[in-house]
């Protein structure tokens, strides 16, 4: 069980600067970007009305991601954000899913994905909210309702990117050492497979769609 | 006193804290499902056998906590996990404070939606499958604070701590483990409350469904943001190098930094939890009225989460300024 | 009072196990409560019902005792085998 914290990294120095490669998320995220675009290829492929299987799943998806984000947004912006949603929640269901296929880890188990996945997040809301409101309108937002709030208004905004990083990055973890805890603990063969469906699954599938509804939030909260 | 024995102390003691507090909520959650499945069945007793399910069902999700707090406690009894000084004695007491108090929220929160959910049974048996599942969504994410007292439990436990320097660091433990357990009382709560409110309004109003577990889930994701404060805390106390001193104001600052943060959290969880109860309420009511629901739930959260931000801030200063 | 390595460990020990029940005893009494009340207020109302209705109470307090019960055995297993 000591092993939970060993993480296999690639340190490079360079001009001065360390670099340091979490070699066990990199890999794991290439395979979750192969497999999602394996998939994005075979399900265009010969495009028919009456649609095959792949496609089926495929609009399936799309759709009712696209009617998510509307339902947030108008429907031209919603037009605009619908593939960085739908993007980022296939990424995120893979990589959740990623951790019950055996010698696979999550790559959203090392922090540094959720937390970089939230800071894109964020910096596309801010983005947006300055391209359509101008610099004026943006900056005078932090400023209310009192002048002395702007710190405490930063501190929130901040804030925002840590609650969604945080919350992912704690959900799997937690779910792998609990996982990993009660194999240590029973002799059951029952019991594993069990908790490694329940909380790769179906909790990886809940926290891939709350953190991307709240991106589509936080987008949609900065341009009104 | 040696540290292995001082240790083995702190292990006993936490174990006992750790299950005994761990209880707390589980039992009480539960309690409340059995009570609500009651008046339930004598409502329409041909769905007695359904609503009986699904009450054991909701209980033992609403278990689940306590089994956490369970597991810490049995580590802690009988692992044999290295001794390195008496930091290992701190980071067993902070561990099983972590655990004990952090599974108190979600037992509790996670009964609320399955009690909703018999009574919906009986006004809508038709609606059963989509009540269950909505049941066990909102249940599951509730259960996320403890997962999270868990993690920073389970770090506690399990770290090394023989190349560290003491003092201050022993307050840095305690305070982590207190930080992130008492933050999670608020935040299972409010989740909770969430939970059965959706429940109750898919069983009102059957067709806006998919909304109101979209207004769940972001209801509850926001409720839980001074968890995960309280967990963020908890990371800064466990992994920042702490400057060595034998100065008892610094290890104070610590371990007041852990139960600022910590007690701070609690009310925001709650009160962001009936915020979000009221909104989900109204928007099963007013499907139509969603768009402007949400947006003034958020706005409403957003200044109940303000004196949450202000206990993160002060422990941020008692950590890195003072 | 002699205080050595070991009486102090034992000293733990029996404080872990008292607050372990004690504690733990809360949640089972408040929770099983509750289920009685409205047992009774739903058998008021039907009392036709009153074994159905009771049976599902006993099922619903075993379930909610169970955290009890792991109190309950750690606070033996801390008086008795450490």
């Amino acid at each position: 069980m000591g092993n939970l914290g060993e993480v296999h990294q690639l340190i490079l120095s360079l001009a001065g600067w360390k670099m340091v490669f979490n070699l066990d998320s990199i890999v794991m995220s290439w395979i979750v970007i192969a497999v999602l675009l394996t998939f994005g290829t075979l399900a265009v492929r010969k495009r028919d009305v009456i649609p095959h299987r792949l496609q089926v799943v495929g609009e399936l998806i799309v759709g009712s991601l696209y009617q998510l984000t509307e339902d947030a947004m108008d429907k031209e912006k919603a037009e605009k954000y619908g593939p960085l949603v739908v993007a980022l929640f296939l990424f995120l269901t893979l990589s959740n899913w990623l951790g019950i296929i055996p010698h696979l880890d999550e790559p959203t188990k090392d922090l540094n994905t959720p937390l970089a996945l939230g800071i894109m997040g964020f910096v596309i809301a801010h983005f947006v909210g300055i391209r359509s409101k101008g610099w004026k309108a943006y900056l005078g937002e932090y400023f209310q309702p009192f002048i002395i709030m702007m710190p405490l208004n930063i501190i929130g905004e901040l804030a925002k990117i840590v609650s969604i990083s945080f919350r992912l990055f704690g959900n799997i973890m937690g779910g792998a050492i609990i996982i990993l805890v009660v194999s240590h603990l029973t002799f059951s063969v029952v019991l594993p497979p069990f908790l490694n469906a329940f909380f790769g699954l179906f909790v990886g599938t809940i926290q891939a769609f709350v953190f991307t509804m709240l991106t589509i939030v936080y987008i949609s909260v900065q341009t009104n | 006193m040696d540290s292995a024995s001082l240790t083995s102390l702190a292990a006993n003691f936490g174990a006992g804290i750790a299950i005994g507090l761990g209880a707390i909520g589980a039992a009480i959650g539960e309690g409340h499902t059995a009570a609500q499945a009651s008046p339930a069945i004598s409502r329409n007793p041909q769905m007695a056998g359904e609503v009986f399910k699904t009450m054991l069902v909701g209980q033992a999700i609403a278990e689940s906590a306590s089994i956490f707090a369970l597991v810490v406690a049995l580590v802690l009894l009988f692992t044999n996990l290295p001794v390195s000084s008496y930091l290992t004695a701190c980071a067993f007491l902070g561990a099983s404070l972590s655990m004990g108090f952090g599974a108190i929220g979600s037992g509790v929160g996670s009964g609320f939606p399955a009690g909703a959910t018999c009574h919906g049974l009986v006004r809508q048996p038709a609606m059963a499958n989509k009540l269950t599942t909505n049941m066990l969504i909102g249940s599951a994410v509730c259960q996320t604070p403890s997962i999270f007292s868990l993690v920073i439990a389970f770090i506690l436990m399990f770290g090394d701590y023989s190349a560290a320097a003491p003092a201050p660091l022993w307050a840095a433990l305690i305070g982590a483990g207190v930080s992130t357990g008492l933050s999670a009382i608020g935040a299972g709560l409010g989740g909770g409350l969430v939970a059965q409110s959706c429940c109750e309004g898919i069983a009102r109003q059957p067709r806006a469904a998919g909304a109101l577990t979209n207004s769940m889930l972001l209801g509850q994701a926001i409720t839980q943001t001074t968890a995960i404060y309280g967990l963020l805390i908890g990371f800064i106390l466990l992994f920042k190098h702490h400057p060595e001193t034998n100065s008892i104001a610094a290890a104070m600052a610590l371990l007041s930094a852990g139960i600022c943060m910590g007690i701070g959290g609690i009310g925001p969880g709650i009160g962001e939890g009936f915020t979000a109860q009221g909104a989900v309420k109204w928007i099963a009511r007013n499907s139509e009225g969603i768009g402007e629901i949400t947006r003034s739930m958020l706005v409403g959260m957003a200044v109940a989460e303000s004196t949450g931000i202000y206990s993160m801030v002060i422990a941020l200063v008692l950590i890195f300024v003072v | 009072m002699a205080i050595e390595g070991v009486d102090l460990i034992k000293a733990a020990a029996f404080l872990g196990a008292g607050l372990s029940m004690g504690l733990g005893a809360i949640g089972p009494g408040v929770g099983e409560g509750m289920a009685a009340a409205k047992a009774c207020e739903a058998i008021g109302k039907n009392p036709k019902e009153a074994g159905l209705l009771t049976r599902t109470m006993l099922v619903g307090q075993a379930v909610s005792e169970s955290t009890g019960i792991y109190s309950l055995v750690i606070a033996l297993l801390l008086l008795f085998v450490v």
